[in-house]
């Protein structure tokens, strides 16, 4: 399987494009194409969440505990006093990265359900919901992010799955197939795993922000013509406008 | 250097330069029907003149929203003065805060819902976006991409 530094490099690069592709399509202003990045690339390590030893569990629960502390912060600033805010800021923080982390980590099993295609399109869905309830971003804009953590979700999934292939012995690794995969069917617990995860599925999407302007800012014909309004320059003149 | 070889080297650096002025980008006459347009007085806008409806909860009704609203997306959308609206008449609602805000009523107002049909840099004209645009009495508050939102309550349907 590729390493940290592979997954973050492929994740930034796929990222940009996408992110830069939008931008250009004028689907996202250039503030949220930044974030659109950011997203894509914390997508793109995501995944590897499940590792108990791996870089991206520390990243995903730092950012987790940062922004969890931030936001708390932002809801008590109006009525809670500096003083009770950091000890309260400071609890929250330690808990969420050292206690809520060591939890995860006895509970959770690298390749297991996390590298899936179903959990790449929870996350996305999440993403989405989490963006309008929570900071009140209009709906393309929750499912521009959305999209963008399940883009570098996929990407990493790929690249797994690439990485399962040994070129030089010409043969499949023993890891090919646990990273891209569309449920584990094994035993029952992961019959029922697998189960809980597609009905997840469509209770999400209930709640889900509208989806009418993703639908057709990104997969509409109109949507192609732009694209390829943006891939070479419109009136035939290179890099002078 | 003789003034004839000088003329000639102005007249063909002259030329040069401008070659190289852009041409205009092209305008397409965009046919969306007749709703969407503002080179007429629509019915609003003679409404204008009619004394403001005032709402003990909600505030004034804004009365010269038209106007507000193309001076808003005039600096808010690309080619705001090549684009095409089309208005609904005021009606009140009320946005809670995002959650991370805390989710109390943020706002109470009268909502305006605007579709904005904008070119392309090519001068395509795109399905026109709709837009919900938060007014407190004749001021805009804020615009919201999307015909709803989940922290947006629309009292008036």
């Amino acid at each position: 399987m590729a390493n940290f530094n592979t997954h973050f490099m492929v994740a930034a690069g796929a990222s940009a494009v996408v992110s830069g592709t939008l931008l250009s399509m004028e689907v996202v202003s250039p503030e949220q194409a930044v974030s659109a990045f950011m997203l894509g690339v914390l997508g793109g390590l995501l995944p590897d969440v499940d590792s108990a030893r791996s870089t991206s569990i520390k990243v995903g629960f730092n950012v987790l505990s940062l922004l969890v502390t931030i936001m708390l912060i932002f809801i008590k600033s109006s009525t809670y006093s500096l003083v009770e805010m950091f000890i309260v800021a400071g609890l929250v923080f330690v808990g969420i990265r050292y206690a809520l982390l060591d939890v995860f980590r006895k509970i959770s099993k690298h390749r297991g359900m996390f590298h899936s295609i179903p959990v790449a399109l929870i996350w996305g869905i999440g993403v989405a919901i989490l963006m309008q309830y929570f900071f009140a971003l209009n709906s393309l804009v929750s499912w521009v992010y959305g999209f963008m953590v399940t883009t570098g979700y996929f990407v990493h999934l790929i690249l797994d799955e690439i990485y399962s292939v040994d070129l030089g012995n010409k043969r499949m690794k023993r890891s090919a197939g646990t990273a891209m995969k569309f449920g584990k069917f094994k035993t029952t617990k992961d019959k029922i795993q697998t189960a809980v995860i597609y009905a997840s599925i469509p209770l999400l999407i209930s709640i889900a922000p509208d989806t009418t302007l993703i639908e057709n800012a990104l997969f509409s014909q109109e949507a192609w013509l732009t694209f390829k309004d943006v891939i070479l320059p419109y009136d035939g003149k290179w890099f002078i406008h | 250097m003789s003034n004839q070889f000088k003329m000639t080297l102005l007249t063909v650096t002259i030329g040069v330069f401008s070659g190289c002025v852009p041409m205009p980008k092209p305008q397409t006459n965009i046919g969306i029907g007749r709703t969407i347009g503002q080179s007429t007085p629509t019915p609003q806008i003679q409404q204008q003149v009619k004394a403001p409806e005032v709402d003990s909860e909600y505030g004034a009704k804004p009365s010269n929203y038209i106007l507000s609203i193309r001076n808003y997306f005039s600096n808010k959308i690309p080619r705001a003065n090549l684009s095409q609206f089309k208005y609904s008449q005021p009606k009140r609602a009320y946005k809670r805060k995002g959650f991370a805000y805390g989710g109390a009523v943020a706002w109470r107002g009268w909502l305006v819902e605007v579709l904005v049909a904008t070119p392309t840099r090519t001068g395509r004209l795109l399905t026109p976006k709709p837009y919900m645009v938060l007014f407190s009495g004749n001021q805009v508050v804020e615009h919201i991409l999307g015909r709803t939102h989940k922290l947006i309550v629309k009292v008036d349907k």
